[in-house]
């Protein structure tokens, strides 16, 4: 039982065409015991940026806010929105000044930036629990379900998935992940981000 | 809302510390972070350095980043290769890459290879190996080609050959074989392709694409995934779902355009001409 | 040089197997049947089991050593463990109900696994802890309760058949085994349930429930038991109190087998999905009440912080 599992959960998201998909699970639990169905995991942090954080419920609600600051302070400063690339170096300074007292969450970000040419370009990223980044260009997995997620993900994505298909995608993989994991599940929530809406779903999945 | 809030220090900061050591205690172990299991090398030849690396990181028995960067911007002549935890790889680089900067700018010279070593392996030392970066440090200044390595704990090494990381022993073999002074800029590329094979096809915890760095006194050619022998081949199947296929519960859909539409109250339209 | 040295090394690959035949010509009196057919059983042609122990100064440190994900969980063998199993009498016989989720670590193995082992055509033994122990012990068990018909041509009681297997783990205390079960049956008694471990421990008793996610079924259990509960009643007791035992714990769930014991022997009632049970209820079963068993089920559509369900699907 190692600190992840704590208290369970796991996020993945993944690219589509000019789209991208995030995805948690809702459990919160006490080790073996389930708590909550309805914990969210997932937070918007601007229009076009959503942050997953699988990992210590404690560390996933502090990061939230500090990361809520932060996000803030930069667009008090800069006096613009931040864009993906940025704010996925924000959480990796922010984690690794934690190098030797780490916060035990996993993040994993998805938005779209935008290109010089008006148009918009995915982008996603994971880093691990002291803030090393992983630029992915087809998916990102994290949290206890992680290495089922590689898994499925591995075998089901594909590249250019317009995002009504994207969603298919990336709910079976989840749904189909965590159903092999103790510790994941009870309920999964998904954003798919295109250019000008954001589409949020609740899943039925197993309650087990 | 107290300064200390909103200011914090710079460096590490330890505010978990005591938190994580009873969870420890209480028999919960740290979870592992991203490492490096990699094979990175560096050789000397005519003109210069060519550095390689390969491009797997590994988070226990997982393939965190298949195809991720090990060879670091320090100067724009100087790249320094690393293996061992990724974090601690990354932003040890990238700070001394700062500090180079700074440095340069300071005295009004290009800065020196030696520099950037003696500033890794103070840090690397203050830290007693808690920074587990493993590096290859290679670059030409005003005094030619330098070839370092630095172990974590801040040792180096000045060599005209060197290989790091868990698949270092397969690329030594390739160098020990085939390394000659005075090699042509074709023939050091061409062995260091195959030091860096030797690591990717016989070491586990190395894998996926070359990297390669062709460091000359003029010029750096920054070679990324110059070979890659690990590509996927296109898939037999598609593996996409109908849709319509995953039952969900509720909806909610946040519009991102806003609209406006303009109303006029009572009388004509105000003069706008 | 390198055949010299190995001649007389102690810990080189061939003096380890010069040990091991060493070992086995010592053990030729094991007969060929072991090996041969007697439906695996064969070791035990003797009457007493013995099991060959690893060559080590101490083989239960030694077993322990890798399969103790408490000590080490890193440890190479993880015993299939977590599990919700529960047993219940009363006035229409027996009521057994199983979830069948295996968990290895976090991961779940299997969601289809069969706990309730089925001795005889009287006799039912539930699964929790080692599934191989309970397996392998409780159909050992059913041949000696075969046996004891045979010789004594009358069928075994459940109290005995339990304390047979009770007085055999005992013998192996403290050397690993891992079971938590209930025997249940029907003999000259009428319904039977007893609770027999690997500590050693035989109890008898109305209403047991053994496992990771046993609390949660007695929580159910306690609520609705009665000793005249019909059938029905009974039936869906047993499958409200898996289902609530595999909702809320981790390790159990997946879905939910139900066996009634009465005193023609047992009936396997039926295999319940959990994740329906949740949303739509059992289906077409008579005790259930209609309707999924979830709470946010049962109370959708009753307050404004749960709204009822869009109804449109993409």
């Amino acid at each position: 039982m190692s600190i992840m599992e704590y208290n369970g959960g796991s996020v993945v998201a993944m690219v589509g065409k000019d789209c991208v998909a995030i995805a948690s699970d809702l459990r919160l639990g006490n080790q073996a015991l389930g708590i909550s169905s309805n914990f969210q995991k997932i937070f918007p942090v601007t229009d076009r940026i959503y942050l997953g954080l699988p990992g210590l419920a404690t560390d996933v609600t502090t990061l939230r806010e500090r990361f809520r600051f932060r996000v803030n302070m930069y667009t008090i400063k800069e006096e613009r929105e931040i864009e993906p690339e940025t704010f996925a170096h924000l959480v990796s300074s922010t984690l690794y000044e934690h190098r030797f007292g780490p916060y035990f969450v996993e993040p994993v970000m998805a938005g779209l930036s935008k290109t010089p040419s008006g148009g918009v370009k995915p982008f996603i990223a994971a880093t691990d629990l002291i803030g090393c980044l992983n630029f992915a260009k087809d998916f990102v997995v994290a949290g206890t379900a992680s290495s089922k997620l590689f898994g499925v993900a591995e075998g089901l994505w594909e590249p250019d998935l317009e995002p009504e298909d994207l969603f298919e995608t990336i709910s079976q993989t989840l749904l189909n992940a965590v159903d092999r994991d103790a510790f994941s599940g009870w309920g999964c929530i998904v954003h798919v981000i295109t250019k000008d809406k954001v589409v949020t779903r609740t899943l039925k999945g197993r309650m087990d | 809302m107290t300064v200390s809030s909103v200011f914090s220090p710079p460096g590490f900061n330890f505010s978990n510390e005591v938190r994580n050591n009873f969870m420890t205690e209480k028999g919960l172990p740290l979870p592992k972070a991203t490492s490096t299991g990699t094979t990175i090398v560096g050789c000397l030849f005519k003109d210069g350095i060519v550095l390689g690396a390969d491009t797997r990181a590994t988070e226990g028995p997982i393939i965190a980043d298949k195809n991720c960067e090990k060879i670091h911007y320090i100067t724009e002549s100087i790249r320094c290769c690393g293996a061992g935890t990724a974090a601690d790889t990354e932003f040890t680089t990238a700070l001394i890459s700062s500090n180079m900067e700074l440095h340069g700018l300071s005295t009004g010279r290009k800065p020196r290879v030696v520099t950037a070593m003696t500033m890794l392996k103070q840090m690397l030392f203050r830290y007693q190996g808690h920074v587990g970066a493993a590096l290859v440090l290679g670059g030409v200044d005003s005094t030619g080609p330098h070839l370092f390595t630095i172990h974590p704990h801040g040792s180096t090494d000045k060599l005209p050959y060197v290989t790091m990381g868990s698949g270092s022993l397969a690329a030594m073999a390739v160098f020990e074989s085939g390394w000659q002074p005075n090699m042509e800029r074709e023939d050091a590329l061409k062995l260091v392709k195959a030091a860096i094979s030797a690591g990717i096809f016989n070491d586990l915890g190395s894998g996926s694409n070359i990297d390669a760095c062709i460091i000359t006194e003029h010029h750096t050619e920054m070679l990324r995934n110059v070979e890659m022998p690990n590509e996927r081949v296109q898939k037999e199947r598609r593996y996409g779902f109908r849709r319509g296929t995953t039952a969900w519960k509720t909806e909610n859909v946040r519009n991102l355009i806003v609209k406006e539409e303009m109303t006029f109250v009572g009388g004509d339209a105000m003069d706008t001409t | 040089m390198n055949s010299f040295a190995e001649r007389f090394s102690t810990t080189s690959a061939t003096s380890q197997l010069r040990k091991a035949q060493a070992l086995a010509a010592e053990e030729d009196d094991i007969s060929d049947a072991m090996w041969g057919s007697e439906a695996g059983f064969g070791s035990l042609a003797k009457g007493v089991p013995t099991f060959s122990i690893p060559a080590v100064a101490d083989p239960t440190a030694f077993l322990r050593l890798h399969t103790d994900d408490h000590a080490d969980p890193n440890c190479r063998i993880k015993i299939q463990h977590g599990t919700t199993t529960l047993a219940f009498r009363f006035q229409g016989g027996v009521i057994v109900a199983v979830d069948s989720r295996a968990t290895a670590g976090s991961y779940v193995a299997s969601g289809t696994v069969k706990k309730v082992i089925e001795i005889n055509p009287y006799l039912l033994g539930t699964m929790a802890g080692g599934a191989a122990d309970c397996q392998y012990w409780e159909t050992y068990l059913g041949i000696h309760c075969r046996l004891h018909e045979l010789r004594n041509r009358e069928r075994i009681s459940v109290s005995a058949a339990s304390k047979y297997l009770s007085n055999l783990v005992y013998g192996y205390k403290g050397m690993g085994l891992s079971m938590g079960t209930m025997i249940c049956g029907w003999d000259k008694t009428g319904p039977a349930v007893f609770y027999v471990d690997s500590d050693g421990t035989r109890l008898k008793g109305d209403l047991f429930s053994v496992g990771s996610g046993s609390t949660f079924a007695y929580g159910v259990l306690d609520q609705g038991y009665r000793w005249d509960l019909t059938d029905e009643e009974a039936q869906e007791l047993g499958r409200r109190s898996i289902y609530a035992a595999g909702h809320r714990d981790a390790f159990s769930g997946n879905s939910c087998n139900l066996y009634h014991v009465k005193e023609d022997g047992w009936k396997f009632i039926g295999n319940y999905d959990i994740a329906k049970m949740h949303y739509d209820g059992p289906g077409d079963v008579p005790g259930a009440p209609g309707g999924g068993y979830g709470y946010d089920i049962r109370v959708e559509g009753l307050t404004s912080a749960n709204p009822p369900p869009v109804t449109a699907a993409a």
